[in-house]
């Protein structure tokens, strides 16, 4: 049993990704989970009920994908930063409102608005974490959480002020438009598809490819990871640990742009909006380990399944209670994540 | 100074009670008494305060001498989640005062932030009673209206709820809680009848339905309500879908199900953002239905509704409370709001306005602004010409509740929302079988 | 920070002299600024309890709405259902909570969680009580339950009329039990050890101290007394629901009056509530009543929030130790 969280103040980035072979076998037991249930449920073994199996396993995958975009940038934030950033869901709204403000009111397309969206919330999270976080630094852990739970309830109100609590959307023209013999929404196997949907969750790969390139090949990248792993070892390389926590920082808030960008043309925005990924992204951070990037990456389409499947599975019972337990059970039986090992 | 005289008055009047206290409650009492003496010389207007003068009951320690200042104690979520609602009804409130404000009654508001939490609201709304308030109107949210409730039974000032669902909140054990608007029980049953009704007249019966709903109180309780008036119209509930309101981001799997099982129409009962959801959902997997119908759905009928969702929102019903659209008095206040506040005014914001009416209606005929007083006049007023689709005029029952709380069923066609049921309400035919993708 | 303690009798003697000054409060404060009292003792309270695990334990607690929640959710069911006395349900609260608290906190211990893993293990159980009480039929599900209302003040029902002062007197002493609680607690041997196991875990067990045993005991202590003020929430409230028992929110605000009064200092919690719940009055009576030269902001919904959030924000950069905490140190130097 490996020390999970010890209490060195060492980091513990983790920039490439080893998904181990079981959990291969985990997924493949959801899947024999969702067969299973095709057969006991009411709808039996009918062409309706593969549906639905196989709708639920697209729709998990989809969301997730998504939802390991947002834990990205916060498991980023943490691998270098070690702080639990409950700002991140607010980060995450301000970027929607941005690309809201570019898209009805500039009249920008959506998904141009990636070009514009992410380099700005990039500025405002290295801003504040120059002005607020970095003071913060080598503070006790909850110092640091309630300085970044007061700076979401500062977001988020600041843009009640601006913007009230209208629901705002963004749709898309095309979303319906059929490119060539493909048709949207994508029917496969009798699974519905909304293009936005497969726009996000490929987006989101396209992201973290980026990042990881980034972050594996670049100077930049290296230094970040140097200082992840090891921060005075870091700077007694000559890396300026304050600017790549800076650099962090923005970097991180940049990734949850992005995936606010990518959400916008399927949710209704409020203010309120973006701090639903709050608690889920913290589930998903732990569950691919923290700090660890891919791993934030796989989980969040392991918890997308889990999610769907077992609301297929407990009808009466909350989607997110599966998605605790699997959270509870992680952290008892393998803290460092599911796809630890080798940080250290 | 003439401040100064008033707080004379006040301090008079505390020492007088105080003297003539016989248990141990009363010192306090008289010294709010004080309290709120002092908060009337603040009064908008030199004309109120003069009548103020002439007669300091407005202090609410005695009876019948009429009612001069009313306060009324105004308790929404200004702030969070539901903050947009929340301001137009506070808004609403102020309007109702100005408007209803005469020589001889003046009304103020003096609002309170809930932040939507109960125990926000039940601290503003001591507040707002200890500063003097009347009686309180609000609060839009069950959770912290059953709190409010429990603060007006205690307190003894009347509350007058504008918007909150939850049928535990009225009580006939708790004489100080009024109720406009249909409860979850009037909402579940009401439409489920809307719904047998829309059929039947449309000669092809809705036999079968699946619901899909929130999983919080209020989605819960509207569906109990439904499932119970279900057998005795006919109709079958295939199955229930819950979902959380507040995290649901995609509801594909779900209306697959729908689609498998096939009913006559779809019932969904929730709040703005998941009611979009679902119904773009609708227009992506178009499961094999006649009716989308909402049940005391929060987007259905609300106009930005279809202008978020012009392709997704045609046809679709919704059997809620709403204002009356084709009453004059109705359309005057709305134009009046939307050109002082720039948004369309919601139902809710129009119920707020109505209970503010209803506890200006008991003050003078109490002729007092007493709480109790109020209180005991609301149970037997009557206020005719309700802003909403009401039959009747608002009275209460026992409980609380008013007897004519009726929602109306309503359609989105050609991109607005229209009143198609009752017929005395209708505006237009309703159109079924109908659902956006046709 | 363990020197922070001195003579218990003289920390005790404070406490009497502090609690005697503010016994007389409700006889010259009136009205809603009573509430506000009130509501500062509960937010002192839980600080408290939070602060035995979180502070002086040094186990970092994101999820302490789950012991609120219990004793809250205990007191409410036997009061509503079977109209058994809040003063018993406040003592199965305090017992359920430490059972709850003692389990998780040794499987934690148990599995070497720490630090950031330890704090969001401690979020998920709370937030798995939200969703399994929401769900529960006989605890009147995600609608919460409510406390009916008397026609007589009563002290076995702990229920009094709205201007007695005795919500008050009651909410002060079970607030000043909390406290002497633990300044006997951490004065005494077994709060040595605690403190001693979260300075240097290692060196407190090699010289025999049982390390789990030490922080399974402050966790179920911490545990027990969050749970007594969730009880005296209820009965000041008259209402709970799941997600205010058990929900984020709830975690965050026992934590705040703790952190932001200093953390692991007797006094630091106390501090904390008497400054964060003024504040919040204080912000909204601004936006509601706005000084001549701020009428810009009269009526902006949110205002208040970021006025608030942004002292917070200084607060915590300005003075990292807490305000207690930051000047009993320099007080010291």
């Amino acid at each position: 049993m490996s020390d999970a969280g010890a209490s060195s103040r060492t980091g513990r980035l983790q920039t490439r990704l080893h998904v181990p072979r079981w959990v291969w076998g985990v997924v493949l037991a959801l899947v024999v989970l969702l067969w299973r249930w095709t057969e006991v449920s009411d709808l039996a073994v009918t062409p309706a009920g593969r549906t639905i199996a196989l709708q639920a396993l697209t729709t998990g995958l989809l969301i997730g994908g998504v939802y390991g975009l947002v834990a990205m940038g916060l498991s980023l934030i943490f691998g270098v930063l070690e702080i639990i950033n409950f700002a991140h869901g607010a980060f995450l709204t301000l970027a929607m409102y941005l690309t809201w403000v570019l898209a009805d009111g500039v009249g920008i397309d959506p998904y141009l608005t990636l070009l514009i969206t992410p380099l700005l919330m990039f500025l405002v999270g290295a801003a504040v974490q120059k002005v607020v976080i970095n003071p913060a630094m080598g503070q006790p852990l909850e110092n640091q959480l309630l300085l970044t739970f007061a700076l979401s309830i500062l977001i988020e109100n600041a843009l009640l002020l601006a913007f009230s609590a209208n629901p705002r959307s963004v749709r898309l023209d095309y979303a319906n438009a059929s490119i060539g013999p493909v048709e949207f929404p994508l029917r496969i196997g009798g699974a519905i598809i909304e293009l936005p949907r497969i726009v996000a969750f490929v987006g989101g790969l396209a992201v973290a490819w980026a990042l990881f390139s980034f972050l594996n090949r670049s100077r930049v990248g290296t230094a970040i990871r140097a200082a992840g792993l090891n921060r005075t070892g870091a700077s007694l390389v000559g890396v300026n640990v304050d600017r790549i926590q800076v650099l962090t920082f923005g970097l991180g808030t940049a990734v949850a742009a992005a995936a606010g960008v990518l959400v916008l043309p399927f949710l209704t925005l409020e203010p309120t909006t973006g701090t639903q990924f709050n608690i889920l992204s913290f589930v998903i951070v732990v569950l691919g380990g923290l700090g660890n990037i891919g791993g934030a990456l796989v989980g969040g389409i392991l918890i997308g399944l889990t999610q769907e499947i077992g609301g297929l599975l407990f009808p009466g019972q909350s989607k997110l209670l599966p998605v605790f337990i699997i959270f509870i059970a992680t952290l008892f039986l393998k803290p460092e994540g599911l796809f630890g090992g080798g940080a250290e | 100074m003439r401040r100064t005289r008033y707080l004379a008055v006040g301090l008079a009047l505390t020492i007088a009670l105080a003297g003539c206290g016989g248990d141990e409650a009363d010192p306090e009492e008289a010294t709010e008494d004080g309290a709120a003496t002092e908060t009337s010389t603040e009064a908008p207007t030199e004309e109120a305060t003069e009548t103020a003068a002439a007669s300091p009951t407005e202090a609410g320690t005695a009876s019948g001498e009429g009612c001069a200042e009313l306060v009324i104690g105004s308790v929404h979520p200004l702030t969070g989640g539901l903050a947009l609602d929340g301001t137009q009804m506070d808004a609403a409130t102020q309007m109702a005062a100005d408007d209803l404000s005469t020589d001889g009654l003046s009304i103020t508001i003096a609002s309170a932030d809930s932040q939507g939490e109960p125990e926000i609201g039940q601290t503003e709304a001591q507040r707002l009673i200890q500063e003097g308030a009347n009686a309180l109107v609000g609060t839009y949210q069950s959770a912290v209206t059953t709190n409010l409730a429990t603060v007006a039974q205690r307190e003894q000032v009347p509350l007058v709820i504008d918007v909150a669902v939850d049928d535990a909140i009225t009580s006939e054990d708790n004489d100080y809680v009024f109720r406009i608007q249909p409860n979850a029980t009037a909402m579940g049953t009401f439409g489920a009848q809307y719904l047998q009704a829309l059929g039947e007249n449309a000669g092809e019966p809705i036999e079968t339905v699946v619901y899909m709903h929130d999983e919080t109180s209020f989605g819960t309780s509207v569906l109990a309500a439904f499932e119970a008036e279900a057998g005795n119209v006919g109709i079958e509930i295939l199955e229930t879908i819950a979902y959380n309101p507040f995290e649901v981001q995609d509801v594909t799997t779900e209306m697959q199900r729908v689609a498998a099982a096939a009913p006559d129409a779809l019932v969904v009962t929730g709040y703005y953002n998941d009611g979009v959801l679902v119904a773009e959902t609708a227009a992506s997997v178009q499961p094999d239905v006649n009716a989308i119908v909402g049940v005391a759905q929060g987007a259905y009928d609300l106009p930005q509704f279809p202008q978020d969702t012009p392709d997704a929102s045609n046809g679709i019903f919704d059997s809620n409370y709403h204002f009356d659209a084709t009453k004059e008095r109705v359309q005057d206040i709305r134009s009046r709001f939307e050109e002082e506040n720039g948004d369309a005014m919601r139902t809710a914001a129009v119920l707020a306005y109505q209970a503010v009416e209803v506890i200006a209606t008991a003050a003078r005929s109490a002729a007092s602004c007493d709480g109790a007083d109020i209180a005991a006049a609301i149970q037997e007023v009557e206020v005719p010409e309700p802003l909403l689709t009401f039959p009747g005029p608002i009275t209460f029952d026992d409980s609380g509740e008013n007897e004519n709380a009726q929602p109306v069923l309503m359609q989105v066609q050609e991109g607005e929302v229209l009143q198609v049921y009752p017929e005395e309400f209708a505006e237009a035919e309703p159109q079924f079988p109908a659902v956006p993708w046709q | 920070m363990s020197t922070v303690l001195r003579d218990a009798r003289g920390q005790l003697l404070v406490l009497a002299g502090l609690a005697a000054l503010l016994a007389t409060v409700p006889f010259w404060l009136e009205g809603s600024a009573r509430t506000v009292m009130i509501r500062i003792i509960i937010s002192a309270g839980v600080g408290v309890g939070w602060n035995v695990m979180g502070g002086f334990a040094g186990q970092f607690s994101f999820g302490h709405a789950a012991y609120f929640g219990i004793g809250a959710y205990s007191s409410a069911y036997l009061l509503v259902d079977h109209g058994i006395s809040p003063w018993i349900g406040m003592a199965v609260g305090a017992v359920l909570a430490a059972a709850f608290g003692a389990l998780t906190g040794w499987l934690s211990f148990r599995y070497r969680l720490r630090g950031a893993y330890f704090a969001l293990a401690t979020f998920a159980f709370a937030e798995m009580l939200r969703l399994v009480v929401q769900g529960q039929e006989w605890l009147n599900g995600t609608q919460g339950l409510q406390v009916p209302v008397l026609a007589e003040s009563s002290w076995w029902m702990l229920q009094f009329s709205t201007t007695s002062p005795n919500y008050f007197l009651v909410g002060l002493g079970l607030l000043v039990v909390l406290q002497a609680i633990t300044i006997l607690l951490f004065h005494g041997r077994r709060g040595m050890f605690i403190v001693a196991v979260r300075e240097d875990e290692e060196g407190a067990e090699a010289s025999g101290v049982d390390a789990t045993a030490h922080k399974v005991m402050a966790v179920a202590v911490s545990g027990a007394m969050t749970a007594v003020m969730g009880t005296f929430f209820v009965q000041v409230f008259f209402f709970i629901d799941p997600a205010l028992a058990f929900g984020p929110a709830e975690s965050v605000a026992i934590l705040l009056p703790a952190v932001v009064g200093g953390t692991g200092t007797l006094w630091g919690p106390i501090v904390g509530a008497a400054i964060l719940i003024p504040l919040g009055e204080w912000t909204s009576k601004i936006v509601r009543d706005p000084p001549p030269f701020l009428d810009f902001v009269a009526g902006r919904s949110g205002i208040d929030l970021m006025v608030f959030a942004t002292l917070l924000i200084l607060i915590l950069l300005f003075l990292p130790k807490g305000v207690y905490g930051s000047l009993a140190e320099r007080f010291r130097r």
